[in-house]
């Protein structure tokens, strides 16, 4: 099957391939190379990223993935999946040395960009909960919509008199609400399932969380139209300043070899974060089919509400 | 903390290599200039650079242990190119490496546990660098000698007055550990830089305010009210001491408070029309390279011509699009 064939094809259409086919198809055309211009160039870069095909080779690889490694993390993070809140709390890196004890001053709310901005949002609060040890408003926390408003910018860490990490605590509890699936409870939430595929797709696939397609203008509207007008001649521009658009180089928009990807993957496994990759497809997998869409329908959908 | 003197292993960063691709070459060029030893990952097809988890981990998808063997192979590949200093392009990555460091303090054993694990994952072993910073921190350290290569200095070329600088130091250079070189109350990162090179620095109520970048805020496009919010409130609070630019040290304010100008003008009427430059780009502007085939200028939304015109940087808009004839703007929905 040609790539032009497989990029078409949605989530349901791909089920029939292997996953050996898929990943040697995807592989055969992220390599094929250009040495017409500019070098190397890899022109199906582009056409791959964020494709039902690469999101679907994505779930295959990283449930192979897991097989393969033994790794203690990611039995830990699988474990955490059924171990209460305050078990989290005490025992998960972060979450454990992100308060030093809190006095309820409140400076993290005073100085918080989020709670300026969201009526209803008080980072103070979550530190509050957090230290309750009250499992039930801990399960409502990790529902709610708040929970997603922290700008991770840290403010609040500047000026806590503790030196307490809110920012860290509350990327850890955003963690353990899509482990256990209670993400899905929350439109902000849900957005975690596009997220994934973006950030972690751009990862796994390209070595780096954003790629520089990612700044479309169809993306991007508020950027307005110049940004568009630099978007519409993006590879020219980025190669007129010694940037490497989908090519061999050093700056943004490198291509990196597969033994670097693999190393890369083979780290991010061992690290434990596939155990949560995983649950976040069965997630959407049965929130989808829940309201009666395929898992592609989901994807886009959930990235486009809030 | 010491700046380090030389001998710097360069990470790049996903924002700018993204958005503002200028500000990153530049980086090189200036260490260049300064005849600093450093590389990056590899310049070619092996290349052995990733992403330090940033975005990722910051957007809730990342272990910290996933993120402590990502940086840490990063380490390994530093050591086994004879750098011990890591330069970070990026002010997260800055926070990341450094919050790495940070957690083998706290955490006893830990060190021993990720050297197995990365061993085990990449054959590789956990070696720790001597230090971390930011790109700017070198930038700021020489900022005096490099000073002495520029053509143009931060004055207006009719009258000879400085020109009036704001600045915005990224929040995960500042912040995140307030104790480290910048530090959160008083960081001369920027305002050095302007201050050597001719200008004058104008403090604003909201100086210490977010941009709104907020990663899975202006990633997903629902959340993007929240991150024009901020930006807002930066410009409004900054206008009226009338500055003649933004300088910035992180990526994505450089991005969010240049770019988000324009939607903020068709939604309030107001059109600030402040310039946003890095500190590569203005460094690179001043040495007298060229703005477009160098710097990059046309990556930003609000133009830099009026901005040059006033120092006496020729230029000519003419030629920032690839084209024999400028094209009209495309129209977006």
């Amino acid at each position: 099957m040609n790539l032009d064939d497989l990029i078409s094809l949605g989530h349901d259409e791909l089920v029939n391939i292997t996953d050996r086919e898929l990943t040697e198809a995807y592989e055969e055309a992220r390599d094929e190379t250009d040495r017409e211009s500019y070098g190397a160039t890899y022109p199906n870069i582009r056409r791959l990223c964020s494709t039902p095909f690469e999101r679907e080779k994505d779930r295959r690889e990283v449930r192979q993935a897991m097989d393969e490694c033994d790794a203690e993390m990611q039995e830990w993070y699988e474990r955490a999946r059924t171990e209460s809140c305050t078990w989290w709390l005490e025992n998960q890196l972060v979450a454990r040395h992100a308060l030093n004890g809190c006095m309820g001053c409140g400076i993290c709310t005073a100085e918080c960009p989020a709670a300026q901005y969201y009526d209803d949002y008080n980072p103070r609060v979550i530190a509050d909960a957090a230290i309750s040890g009250d499992e039930d408003r801990l399960v409502e926390l990790l529902k709610s919509e708040l929970l997603w408003y922290c700008g991770q910018c840290g403010s609040c860490r500047a000026k806590c008199p503790r030196e307490n990490n809110l920012m860290g605590l509350i990327s850890s509890l955003r963690f353990l609400a899509q482990l256990k699936g209670y993400h899905l409870a929350s439109a902000r939430g849900r957005q975690q399932y596009a997220g994934r595929h973006l950030w972690g797709g751009n990862l796994w696939n390209r070595a780096f969380s954003l790629y520089f397609r990612n700044a479309s203008a169809e993306g991007h509207p508020d950027f307005g139209p110049r940004h568009a007008q630099y978007q519409s001649q993006v590879d020219e521009q980025m190669r007129r300043i010694g940037a490497s658009p989908d090519a061999d180089g050093l700056f943004g928009g490198r291509k990196v070899p597969p033994e670097t990807l693999a190393e890369l993957r083979r780290s991010i496994a061992w690290g434990g974060t596939l155990a949560l990759w995983n649950q976040l497809e069965e997630h959407a997998a049965e929130d989808a089919r829940a309201s009666g869409e395929s898992i592609d329908e989901y994807h886009d959908r959930v990235g486009s509400e809030g | 903390m010491k700046i380090p003197e030389n001998d710097f292993f360069l990470t790049p960063s996903c924002v700018l290599g993204a958005l503002n691709p200028g500000t990153e070459v530049l980086i090189g060029r200036i260490y260049d200039l300064l005849g600093l030893r450093w590389q990056a990952a590899g310049r070619d097809a092996r290349s052995k650079t990733t992403c330090c988890t940033g975005i990722s981990s910051h957007g809730d998808v990342m272990s910290m242990e996933s993120t402590l063997l990502v940086v840490a192979r990063l380490w390994s590949v530093a050591a086994e190119m004879g750098f011990e200093n890591i330069t970070t392009a990026c002010v997260t990555s800055f926070a990341i490496h450094t919050e790495c460091l940070e957690m083998y303090e706290h955490e006893p054993g830990l060190a021993g546990r990720v050297d197995g694990w990365l061993r085990r994952a990449c054959g590789r072993g956990l070696r720790m660098p001597k230090t971390v910073v930011h790109a700017s921190d070198i930038v700021h350290r020489y900022r005096h000698g490099l000073g002495e290569h520029f053509r143009y200095r931060l004055v207006e070329h009719a009258t000879g007055l400085p020109l009036r600088v704001v600045d915005h130091v990224g929040c995960h250079y500042a912040k995140v550990f307030p104790e480290k070189v910048g530090g959160a109350e008083w960081c001369d990162v920027l305002t050095g830089m302007i201050r050597a090179w001719g200008g004058e620095t104008v403090d604003y109520p909201q100086r210490r305010h977010c941009c709104g970048m907020g990663f899975r805020q202006c990633m997903i496009r629902p959340n993007r009210g929240y991150t024009m919010a901020c930006a807002l409130k930066k410009l409004e609070s900054m206008a009226p001491y009338r500055p003649d630019f933004i300088l910035t040290n992180c990526p994505g304010c450089n991005m969010i408070l240049d770019k988000e100008q324009w939607a903020i003008r068709e939604m309030t009427g107001v059109d600030y029309s402040i310039p946003t430059l890095s500190y590569t780009e203005l460094a690179g502007l001043l040495l007298g390279w060229d703005p477009y085939d160098v710097v990059g200028i046309q990556a930003h939304n609000v133009r830099l011509e009026p901005l040059l015109d006033k120092i006496g940087i020729p230029n000519d808009r003419s030629r920032e699009w690839i084209a024999e004839e400028i094209p009209e703007l495309v129209q977006i929905a």
